[in-house]
């Protein structure tokens, strides 16, 4: 690896407002190579930091999604066992149906290892998977390096990847796998925090709006019996909404009009509460 | 070294791992640490796993570094009991001094310290002579934390205020309310349940099994042949006992209602019954408990592999278990011992479980915990204890 390649550093990104303490957290587990596994709620930018890093550090971002059922072996690599019986039966391909590794595909921790550069390898919401996937996976991050059985071949990584893991905190992980990351929880942003990111991403918008909005969405999280609480996403569609909508004032907010609830609220029982106490209390 | 800061940390309980402070050592080594506030941050993200534990972290870091104050760990959850009375005690000074039994202005001039001792020792007194769950014990965990309250001395608790010093933020301790276990949502139930699930196939043959379809078409030398499957159902049955009865059950009925909800959603097979306190030969399946009777004999009819799971506090009054006509309301009362009827449930279902909405170690202070605790395996009411029952009820 080169030398300035290494003492790269992570500074932020152009859509992405990240405060000191991330930063440092970023750069010490990029220096230590070691996977940073992230919590916190939903909308506090988990994913949205592998993008800015990618981004800051011109490095190919790669993503894999976890899903509730997914083998740990789906995401390192393939092995298209229909496609090597369908050109063994009418053998029209390129491919050579002896050479089992013309049929291995990499999966995207596969790719990530293999890449020609160092690269950002997201694992996201880690926690959909059972615990099995995250024990398999520990020998992978450990070594750095995965077998593929059907070939006896050890894939090793030409430069470590950026492993940035989220976790929405649905299931603790476990031990062992915990020991093998760093570990950072996001809180959810204070709302001057909030007013930095609104700025990033509408930097034009009337400040009255801005003002307003914040201080109503705010309100609006502190209901009580909400299950699902609106978070940075939804406050910034919100303000796209608010922003679109030619009829729209601010002061409306402040007299307890709040439109357009159903892009905070997405479940129809939060929708109804939020609904109902914004109407009765005129809480604002 | 910071050897000692990382004994402390165990001490406290913190777990952290060797190999985790080596890392550390790595990270000084490469000169990524050259403040405090770096230390910080690289030692906490290196060494604590999780959000739980970093409060204590900063208590621990502020104590180290700056030898702040460590809370005294033996009377931690009197502490934390006490602190919650505090709490509902600035909401509403007039409810608690009346349910203490004492006078609201004898308080009034007690500075919050002082009120939390006072409450310490009322609270020493109570376990000591406890009649099966007093109130303010049970709501110790879940009494909103009021911030901003009143107190009639005039003082407020708590506050935010952020600085940059790493020992300032440490001693900020931002990350409290991280610390307690976090409520349960329906997510989090969710996650919890889905575990509880017994697939068994049923229905027409109708879904391609692939990798059985390539073995079979390697083994047949290339011919094709495609292997259908039945489609795999949950055909699990699960019976819900719930206690809705009486006050000491109050303050979990959102918690127990979740769980409710959720397993009427996860579930096609699911019953919910009611009880008040204990069961005795009956369970009811309206929430008054008084227009639709189920008799305990009738229980033998359903499938004993039925997963039975009972939500109670399991706390009341030792007769109302062991005698044999404990029951609080008459027609009730059938001569047989609810601790027998509780027995013959778990007799009859292997697989039953007792959540228990009450703090697992507040447990041993109540006589009926422990008596129902010895019949079914009985877990606490919160992700973890949520967890260990579904394992316990999906284990063969």
């Amino acid at each position: 690896m080169l030398d300035t390649e290494k003492n790269k550093k992570f500074i932020g990104a152009t859509q992405y407002v990240l405060d000191e303490e991330l930063a440092s957290i970023v750069n010490v587990s990029m220096a230590l190579e070691m996977p940073l596994l992230l919590k916190g709620e939903p909308g506090t930018g988990k994913t949205m930091l592998a993008y800015a890093i990618a981004e800051s550090l011109q490095m190919p971002l790669i993503v894999l999604n976890v899903k509730s059922s997914m083998k740990l072996v789906e995401a390192l690599y393939q092995y298209d066992t229909l496609t090597r019986l369908n050109d063994s039966r009418f053998s029209d391909s390129t491919r050579d149906v002896s050479n089992i590794e013309d049929y291995i595909k990499m999966g995207k921790i596969g790719q990530a290892f293999t890449a020609d550069v160092r690269t950002v390898l997201l694992i996201d919401e880690i926690d959909k998977a059972d615990t099995d996937f995250q024990d398999d996976m520990l020998d992978v991050l450990d070594q750095m390096e995965f077998d593929i059985i059907e070939i006896d071949k050890v894939v090793k990584t030409k430069y470590r990847p950026v492993i940035i893991i989220t976790s929405n905190a649905k299931k603790d992980l476990s031990d062992p796998f915990l020991g093998r990351c760093n570990f950072h929880h996001i809180a959810f942003p204070d709302p001057k925090m909030m007013r930095r990111i609104i700025h990033v991403h509408f930097p034009n918008l009337d400040s009255d709006l801005v003002e307003t909005a914040i201080d109503t969405f705010y309100r609006l999280r502190e209901l009580d019996a909400v299950e699902k609480r609106p978070a940075t996403r939804e406050l910034i569609n919100w303000i796209r909404a608010l922003d679109a909508d030619p009829d729209f004032k601010p002061k409306k907010l402040l007299k307890g009009n709040v439109p357009f609830l159903g892009v905070l609220f997405k479940k129809s029982q939060d929708y109804g509460k939020a609904l109902q106490q914004t109407e009765r209390r005129r809480l604002f | 070294m910071f050897v000692d800061f990382f004994y402390k940390l165990k001490e406290t309980g913190v777990p952290v791992s060797p190999t985790a402070f080596l890392t550390l050592h790595k990270a000084l080594d490469k000169g990524l640490v050259r403040s405090l506030d770096e230390f910080y941050t690289s030692a906490r993200t290196i060494l604590v796993k999780s959000e739980r534990y970093f409060d204590l972290f900063d208590q621990v870091f502020a104590h180290h570094f700056k030898g702040a104050e460590m809370p005294d760990h033996e009377g931690f959850e009197l502490d934390e009991l006490a602190r919650a009375l505090l709490d509902s005690w600035l909401k509403n000074p007039k409810e608690i001094a009346d349910a203490l039994g004492i006078d609201e202005k004898d308080l009034k001039n007690l500075s919050p310290e002082e009120l939390i001792e006072y409450f310490k020792d009322r609270l020493k007194e109570q376990t000591e002579e406890h009649h099966g769950g007093s109130k303010w014990i049970g709501t110790g965990g879940t009494s909103p934390v009021g911030h901003s309250g009143y107190h009639p001395g005039g003082m407020r608790v708590g506050g935010v205020s952020r600085n940059r010093s790493a020992v300032k933020v440490a001693m900020d301790r931002r990350y409290k309310d991280y610390s307690l276990s976090g409520p349960l949502t329906q997510a989090m139930m969710g996650e919890a349940l889905k575990r509880l699930r017994n697939l068994v196939p049923v229905g027409p043959k109708d879904q391609v099994n692939i990798d059985e379809t390539i073995y079979q078409t390697m083994k047949n030398a290339g011919e094709i042949e495609i292997v259908f499957d039945r489609d795999l159902r949950d055909r699990l049955k699960v019976i819900i006992a719930i206690d809705n009865g009486g006050w000491s059950m109050d303050p979990y009925v959102t918690v127990v209602q979740t769980l409710f909800d959720y397993t009427r959603a996860q579930f096609k097979d699911v019953k919910t019954y009611f009880f008040h306190n204990t069961i005795y030969s009956t369970l009811w399946e309206d929430a008054p408990r008084y227009k639709k009777p189920f008799r305990m004999e009738n229980l033998t009819r359903i499938d004993p592999e039925t997963r039975i799971i009972i939500v109670g506090d399991a706390s009341m009054a030792p007769y109302e278990l062991m005698a044999a006509d404990g029951s609080i309301h008459l027609e009730e009362r059938s001569g047989k011992r609810s601790i027998d009827c509780l027995q013959f449930l778990a007799d009859t279902f292997s697989h039953c479980v007792w959540l228990n909405p009450i703090s697992r170690n507040m447990w041993d202070y109540t006589q009926t915990i422990l008596a129902i605790g010895n019949i079914f395996p009985m877990y606490e009411l919160s992700i973890d204890g949520l967890e260990k029952a579904v394992t316990h009820l999906m284990s063969k």
